[in-house]
């Protein structure tokens, strides 16, 4: 078992990402693993750069979201990036 | 009986020599050939860089990288379908690993594309080992892995 996200590890919280395809209408999202204290505002904010842009977020993760106030650690979310 | 039997005989012969040719046997059925099904999508190649054309494919392939490098993944995939690719990027420091960003593409492939993923971190990457992992799917095991340096 190799130990994941030890404390003496570098910070990639900042680390910008992207994709693209040369298929056409080709869906982009990262993964993003909830911690606690995190809303999908502020996810929102540090991913797409804008706290209103948690709608997109919500909706993308409709099938495991109901309410958007819930969201829980450790929950892995899909943020669009297409 | 003798004489009825040499009278029976050779019209039977004769009734068996008249007897109206075999109708030639009917054509065989064509047997339909099965379409084989398309391939299913697989990674065909992929090579690391700094920098990626209009095409999606590195310019430069490179393992080593500076600390302001934007660091791009070029995957090729081959077949027919849809297709989820992942991929996820790692540091790796020893036996210990931390997660650096995990990134999907998920399209109709209709024969062959070129993929492109990139990360990039403003204040700097840190020196070291990273890797990135491919996978297809929602598999476990990753499709193809790539090991590149920082610094």
């Amino acid at each position: 078992m190799v130990p994941e996200d030890d404390d003496d590890m570098p910070d990639f919280s900042d680390v910008q990402s992207g994709a693209s395809s040369t298929a056409p209408a080709a869906q982009v999202y990262e993964t993003y693993e909830v911690k606690s204290g995190d809303s999908l505002s502020k996810i929102a904010k540090n991913k797409l750069g804008d706290a209103s842009a948690w709608k997109k977020i919500f909706e993308a993760n409709s099938d495991i979201l109901k309410d958007p106030n819930k969201i829980f650690p450790g929950q892995k979310l899909k943020i669009p990036k297409s | 009986m003798k004489k009825l039997a040499a009278i029976l005989v050779p019209l039977v012969l004769v009734a068996a020599a008249c007897k109206a040719p075999a109708p030639p046997p009917p054509p065989p059925t064509p047997v339909a050939t099965p379409v084989p099904p398309p391939p299913p999508v697989s990674v065909a190649a992929v090579t690391l860089g700094n920098a990626i054309g209009a095409d999606k494919k590195v310019t430069a392939p490179s393992e080593t990288f500076g600390t302001k490098d934007t660091i791009y993944a070029s995957v090729d995939t081959a077949g027919v379908g849809p297709a989820k690719v992942r991929a996820l990027w790692t540091f790796v420091k020893g036996d210990k690993t931390a997660k650096v960003d995990e990134t999907t593409i998920e399209f109709q492939s209709s024969g062959t594309a070129t993929n492109e993923f990139h990360i990039a971190k403003p204040s700097g990457w840190p020196k070291g080992d990273y890797r990135v992992e491919i996978f297809l799917g929602d598999a476990a095991a990753p499709a193809l892995t790539r090991s590149f340096k920082v610094g």
